[in-house]
């Protein structure tokens, strides 16, 4: 009984930290639906992308007077919630990579930071510190 | 061997010093700082969880059992009514708290592989993965949790070899060199557990975040910069800046 009751106990704790599935994504074959469904689900790419996180990080940044912006061309991407907040798709639009040069309080450059900057339309809802993270997929490689 | 006070004293002390360099050379915030101390301490104590009736093992298991109580309250709670999740989370605390706790002390001997260099290895990969996978952290906060979890756990392994020294006779106690080891050898069921511990360290790396960033952050040549940096006050003022 105790056993059983273990067992029990375990499944129950076990089914909350399954991962939901895989969405379906439409990569965009360059027939026209395809790429209408796909421009659907990510929304248009970001205008002005490299102006809003400038903008985003001049509040954000601990040093951010001469600070250095390398920033790249949007991906769609998505993003997961983390397995312990269900893990369910949370966010889906274009990611743009930055790598941010911030002086340190003594004035002496710290090489780039890569951040990776998640947009939604032309609103930026989400920086992330790193070139990559577990929970976020890159579809446009 | 260290008492529970000292283990707990030391690693606290060694976490505070470490988490607050960290905040100062600005890789983590003052939040992140602050669970990183907590984990380091937390790191202090994991060693002794092996020992069936220490109080690291009930520490442990108090804190493992809430934190997935308090996990499967927030996985649950927009789909769950209140008397489902009540029911839920008696259950997975009740089997955490007592269940497993008591089959851990059946499984477990204490200065087993549970007092050894790759399982505190072991234990920062699993923070770092956590933290990342369950929690949504950032690849380099991710890893200083590792890492301090890791850093608590040598300072206890290193303890324990301090204490294993006899000063007083000048003789090596029974106890030298059973905490701060590679595995073990002695027999088959020992060697297996070394090889298991060895081949899923590589395993979880595959699944561990990114290390770039904490390896410019922590281990570079502009982290001994940044370090430096932060010795003495930059602009000369002593306390008045």
């Amino acid at each position: 009984m105790k056993k059983r009751l273990s067992i029990l106990a375990l499944s129950v704790l076990f089914v909350g930290c399954v991962p939901a599935p895989k969405p379906t994504i439409g990569l965009g074959t360059g027939i026209g639906s395809s790429t209408q469904n796909s421009d659907l689900e990510y929304g248009r790419p970001p205008r002005n992308y490299a102006s809003a996180i400038r903008d985003y990080f001049s509040s954000r940044l601990k040093h951010p007077q001469g600070a250095n912006f390398q920033i790249s061309a949007p991906k769609r991407a998505y993003k997961r919630k983390g397995l312990a907040y269900g893990g369910d798709v949370e966010w889906k639009g274009w990611l743009v990579k930055a790598d941010i040069a911030e002086q340190s309080r003594t004035g002496r450059y710290h090489s780039p930071k890569p951040h990776l900057v998640l947009f939604s339309g032309d609103q930026i809802v989400e920086d992330i510190l790193g070139s990559s993270h577990k929970l976020i997929t890159i579809v446009d490689k | 061997m260290a008492n529970f006070n000292t283990h707990f004293n030391v690693a606290a002390g060694a976490s505070a010093v470490v988490s607050a360099t960290l905040l100062s050379m600005e890789v983590v915030s003052p939040q992140e700082a602050v669970v990183a101390f907590f984990l380091g301490t937390l790191g202090g104590l994991l060693p002794d969880v092996d020992s069936p009736r220490s109080t690291s093992i009930k520490v442990a298991f108090n804190i493992l059992s809430l934190l997935m109580t308090i996990l499967i309250i927030f996985v649950k709670s927009s789909t769950y009514s209140l008397v489902e999740m009540v029911v839920v989370a008696s259950l997975v605390f009740v089997t955490i708290r007592y269940a497993f706790l008591e089959f851990f002390r059946k499984i477990s001997k204490h200065r087993g592989m549970f007092h050894s260099i790759p399982v505190a290895s072991l234990w920062g990969l699993v923070i770092a993965i956590v933290s990342q996978w369950f929690f949504d952290l950032n690849s380099l906060v991710s890893w200083v949790y590792g890492f301090m979890i890791t850093l608590g756990y040598f300072v206890h392994l290193i303890l324990d070899e301090i204490y294993s020294v006899d000063l007083g006779n000048r003789r090596m106690k029974k106890s030298s060199g059973t905490a701060l080891k590679f595995g073990m050898f002695k027999n088959r069921q020992q060697q297996i557990q070394t090889i298991v511990i060895y081949l899923l360290i590589p395993l979880l790396f595959s699944i561990a975040p990114d290390t770039e960033l904490v390896q410019t952050a922590l281990f570079s040549k502009e982290a001994w910069l940044s370090f430096t940096d932060i010795i003495l006050p930059y602009d000369g003022k002593w306390f008045f800046h």
